[in-house]
């Protein structure tokens, strides 16, 4: 008798949400991640490139060269992430407003955000930086300017869901709510914005990443439970898409960033970065991220390759 | 004894309810869930709570707030009302809610809950039987003679033995030096009072002429912060007396961890257990005083309390209590002479502390699984008792599981701005208005209210997130339009009273802090709820009853504790109240041997599971810091309210609200 392995399939599925104004949609899965022998991924885990909205100085040399023509201009990095990069959705970091940092004004960042919308055809998600007053203030300045063009804006914090949830309903935009690693507050703060009146077909979770060697497992480990709540238990708060923001966290590891010459034993520093991105994004996607965040470019490329390969 | 019940009828609501003639007509509207403003807590005070009698009859205070008109024209203030026959009572539109409108509430559901009683005895507690653990014997004793020479001692034993077939009665020291100048005094007509420890029968005490029919006994509840007794007639079994008061041992800390390392301290042991000991003295003679008896008809005592109480009582080290892996020095307690701790009633008076479970679930606990009958059920039981501890107990006849989690003294009244125990001036029921955000507040002894005790904090938790005051993480909206949410010195609050409308003349608030420290004891105890049941693979619709105790005043409204998520969200048939378990328990004890050595099967079949090495239980408590819960779909009644109540107020459904306003 030949073997047959067991299934487990599931009336539950991961909310499909339709990203800007095209046809890209992301989740809609109703198995964990690339258990296609039980069910299916209608669409594909979606590779969101970063883009800063200033040039970022501090970053390492690693990153920065593969990067050098753009990085002092978001809309030229925009296109050739698109255009180059095979980018699905450009993540736009309005790092530049932070009030402890540069303090840029709303104009400013409006004005960014307009000129990086309008210059690519793919969807692009907006986060600010992390500052829950100025969050707000930008976002809602933001969701007004980007009116039509469905942008995902972000993160909505559990203390400035209300003023971020409203500018997302206002002019109908998508909402990536953002918490500290625990599935209770993920799906609280579902809760709270559907409360507010966000469609709970725009809303994506970012449960909050921890790189590889940073948290990676905590990371790994909610949203695996998120991803068996919402289609074991059909836990209907959790049926969110999951974010991994896998950039900006592997490169602030100092294995990723440290240059070889103050750590010759620890290997080539072009690659070791880039290793420690593709492991912390294969890792994510395995425990069911939907959108992984990353910055890059042979990252990028090898982790399509990944997702390729996982579908095939 | 039931008492004659009238009917009261409310307009424009159109709602009659019955309640007891005599009751008061604000609590009345209470009842009926309809709102009448009222700020001053019953006093007379605000004169808010105007309304007309149509029909019938109610018995009035002094009305100093209402004219000779008003009168005439049948206006009264509720408060201050008590209804006499069946009544017709008009809500004028002042007393209701301003200009907007009739609000419309659901119809009341009867939910104040069943409180056992004596009468669940018979069927609870089989093993019940008026057999106290000491008995008093009159012997009218041969005198000795040449012929019959044995001993004073032996001739004692021998009137025992022909009496009452005791055998082998040992006679206690002191009773031994008094003997024979005494039996002589007493030309051998003597009364002997014999304990029965269990393993052996004592005479302890010795008395001219007869006294049996004069017998008492004393049932404590040794509390951290109440200590509670009764005095009981041991001939009848009735509680003739009863006291309570502040635990003496509040000065040194206010929980047992503050104790314990005061306990530790150079006296700090023998500073304690005075403390404790003067508490229970004062409480006794109060009763004695109260009752006129004598204090040499007390026999014995039987005291309940935590395990850290009743080792400080004892004067027994608990330092260990307090450091991993949490280790008491005892868990069960001998018979001791109430005088070997400094309480010294009469000669002979022996005490008995309930055996406890383990360092954090005591012999409080095992008197309220004895008193609440649960060790003999059959049905899948949940005994809750929520104090500065929230304790609780999973099982049946079979088995028991318990643990203990650190819910904080929120629902006494303590740590929070101007919460208070359940006594005079307590506000103990509120009510808010959807659409006004306004309360309407019921105090005990109807004074003007001087804070909140737990029932009341419980009902305004509840009350605040019905109405959209607070959120589902207990977050005060202050863009709200009424005066009553603002910034105050220590954050958003919510004003449940107007300065000077209170009996302090300061404005009583509930602040977002206090919001976070209920929420946080109800969540520690929901997910205690949880673990137990995880424990031990089930799920709450198994558990067929839950017995709540605790003092969270009279008036616990189970659906406002299953609004808050404090309890499941179960059929409110299954949720009975216990009342004070431990002291119920003492008093039980106190009158029935039998119920002593089932205390001690009960402590010994227990299981404790220690929730602090339990990773799971940050987790569901994580889960649990959510109105009512996060997971919410366990709550379906609540959500039912919620939405009943979105629509009063105007609001739009639930989820997918389509229009930003």
């Amino acid at each position: 008798m030949a073997f047959e392995s067991v299934k487990e399939t599931t009336e539950s599925r991961i909310r499909e949400v339709a990203l800007g104004t095209g046809e890209l949609k992301v989740g809609g899965e109703n198995v964990l991640a690339f258990h296609l022998f039980e069910g299916e991924m209608p669409n594909r885990p979606l590779i969101a490139v970063e883009v800063y909205d200033y040039y970022p100085e501090e970053w390492s040399d690693a990153v920065k060269e593969p990067l050098a023509d753009v990085l002092s201009d978001p809309v030229a990095w925009a296109k050739k992430a698109q255009d180059e990069w095979g980018a699905d959705l450009i993540a736009l970091r309005l790092k530049s407003t932070d009030p402890k940092g540069m303090d840029r004004s709303l104009e400013e960042a409006v004005e960014t955000v307009k000129a990086v919308v309008d210059a690519v055809n793919i969807p692009v998600m907006i986060y600010g930086s992390e500052d829950v007053e100025k969050d707000g203030e930008v976002m809602k300045a933001v969701a007004a300017a980007c009116e039509g063009k469905n942008v995902i804006i972000g993160p909505a914090l559990e203390d400035n869901y209300k003023t971020i949830g409203a500018a997302a309903i206002g002019y109908n935009h998508t909402v990536a709510a953002k918490t500290p690693i625990d599935v209770n507050l993920a799906k609280q703060l579902n809760i709270l914005l559907s409360n507010l009146g966000v469609d709970t077909e725009k809303i994506l979770i970012d449960p909050t990443t921890g790189a590889l060697g940073y948290g990676l497992e905590y990371t790994y480990s909610v949203m695996e439970r998120l991803k068996i709540a919402a289609l074991r238990q059909d836990d209907s708060m959790t049926q969110m898409p999951l974010i991994a923001d896998v950039g900006t966290e592997v490169w602030k590891a100092k294995e990723a960033k440290t240059p070889a010459s103050e750590e010759p034993l620890w290997g080539d520093e072009k690659k070791r970065g880039v290793i420690w991105e593709i492991v912390t994004a294969t890792a994510l996607l395995m425990a069911g991220a939907d959108i992984v965040i990353m910055r890059h470019p042979d990252a990028i490329k090898a982790v399509r390759k990944v997702i390729d390969n996982m579908l095939s | 004894m039931d008492r004659e019940k009238v009917r009261v009828c409310f307009y424009p609501e159109n709602r009659c309810i019955e309640v007891d003639k005599g009751e008061n007509l604000l609590r009345a509207a209470m009842k009926a869930d309809v709102h009448i403003n009222a700020s001053c807590g019953g006093e007379g005070y605000c004169g808010k709570c105007r309304v007309i009698i149509e029909k019938g009859e109610v018995k009035q205070r002094l009305q100093v707030k209402l004219s000779q008109e008003e009168i005439k024209q049948g206006y009264t203030l509720a408060c201050c009302s008590t209804v006499e026959s069946d009544v017709d009572v008009r809500i004028p539109i002042e007393s209701q809610i301003g200009d907007k409108g009739v609000l419309l509430r659901r119809p009341p559901i009867p939910l104040k809950g069943y409180t056992l009683s004596a009468k669940d005895w018979a069927e609870r507690l089989p093993q019940w039987e008026l057999n106290p653990p000491t008995a008093k014997f009159h012997l009218i004793l041969d005198k000795p003679s040449l012929e019959d020479n044995i001993s004073d001692a032996e001739r004692i034993k021998r009137g025992l033995a022909k009496l009452a077939d005791l055998k082998d009665v040992v006679i206690d020291y002191p009773m031994l030096s008094a003997l024979p100048s005494m039996v002589r005094a007493a030309s051998f007509d003597v009364t002997v009072t014999v304990l029965d420890r269990g393993m052996e029968q004592r005479a302890v005490r010795l008395e001219k002429g007869d006294t049996t029919p004069r017998q008492a006994a004393i049932a404590i509840d040794l509390g951290t912060t109440t200590v509670s007794a009764q005095l009981i007639d041991l001939q009848t079994g009735r509680v003739i007396a009863e006291a309570s008061d502040y635990n003496g041992q509040i000065s040194y800390g206010e929980d047992v961890i503050t104790r314990i390392i005061y306990s530790t301290r150079s006296t700090g042991l023998a500073k304690l257990q005075s403390a404790a000991v003067n508490t229970i003295w004062n409480l006794i003679q109060q009763m004695v005083e109260k009752t006129g008896i004598e204090f040499c008809s007390i026999t014995h005592l039987c005291i309940s309390g935590n395990t850290t109480m009743i080792h400080l009582l004892l004067g027994l080290d608990p330092r260990y209590i307090r450091v991993d892996p949490y280790i008491p020095a005892a868990t069960h307690f001998p018979w001791i002479k109430a005088s070997n701790i400094g309480i010294r009633i009469a000669s002979g008076v022996y005490l008995r502390c309930t055996p406890c479970v383990a360092s954090y679930v005591g012999g409080d606990i095992v008197a309220g699984v004895l008193a609440s009958g649960m060790f003999n059920s059959e049905k899948l039981t949940l005994y809750i008792d929520i104090g500065t501890n929230g304790e609780m107990v999973l099982g049946n006849k079979e088995w028991m599981l318990s643990c203990s989690c650190s819910a904080g003294p929120a629902f006494e009244g303590a740590g929070v701005k101007h919460g208070m125990r359940a006594t005079r001036g307590a506000i103990e029921q509120v009510r808010i208005n959807e659409v006004t955000k306004e309360p309407m507040i019921i105090t005990i002894g109807n004074r003007r209210p001087i804070g909140i005790c737990g029932s009341g904090l419980i009902d305004l938790l509840a009350e605040l997130f019905l109405t959209g005051v607070i959120d589902e993480r207990g977050k005060i909206d202050v863009d709200l339009d009424t005066p009553r949410t603002r910034v105050g010195e220590s954050g958003s609050e919510y004003v449940l009273v107007w300065a000077d409308e209170s009996g302090t003349n300061r404005d009583i608030v509930i602040t977002e802090a206090d919001i976070d420290n209920l929420m946080r004891a109800k969540a520690a105890v929901y997910a205690g709820i949880q673990i137990l049941l995880q424990e031990v693979g089930m799920k709450i619709e198994d558990v067929e009853e839950i017995l709540i105790a605790g003092a969270f005043g009279r008036y616990l409204e189970i659906d406002k504790a299953i609004i808050i998520g404090l309890l499941p969200d179960v059929d409110t048939e299954k949720i009975k109240f216990v009342g004070n378990g431990s002291l119920l328990g003492s008093y039980l004890m106190a009158l029935s041997k039998n119920l002593i050595k089932e205390a001690d099967r009960i402590a010994n079949m227990m299981t404790y599971l220690e929730l602090s090495v339990n990773p799971r239980f940050m987790e569901q408590y994580v889960s649990a810091l959510f109105l009512p819960h996060t997971h919410k779909e366990m709550f379906p009644t609540v959500l039912q309210r919620l939405e009943e109540a979105r629509a009063a107020a105007g609001l739009g459904p639930l989820e997918r609200g389509s229009e930003l306003s």
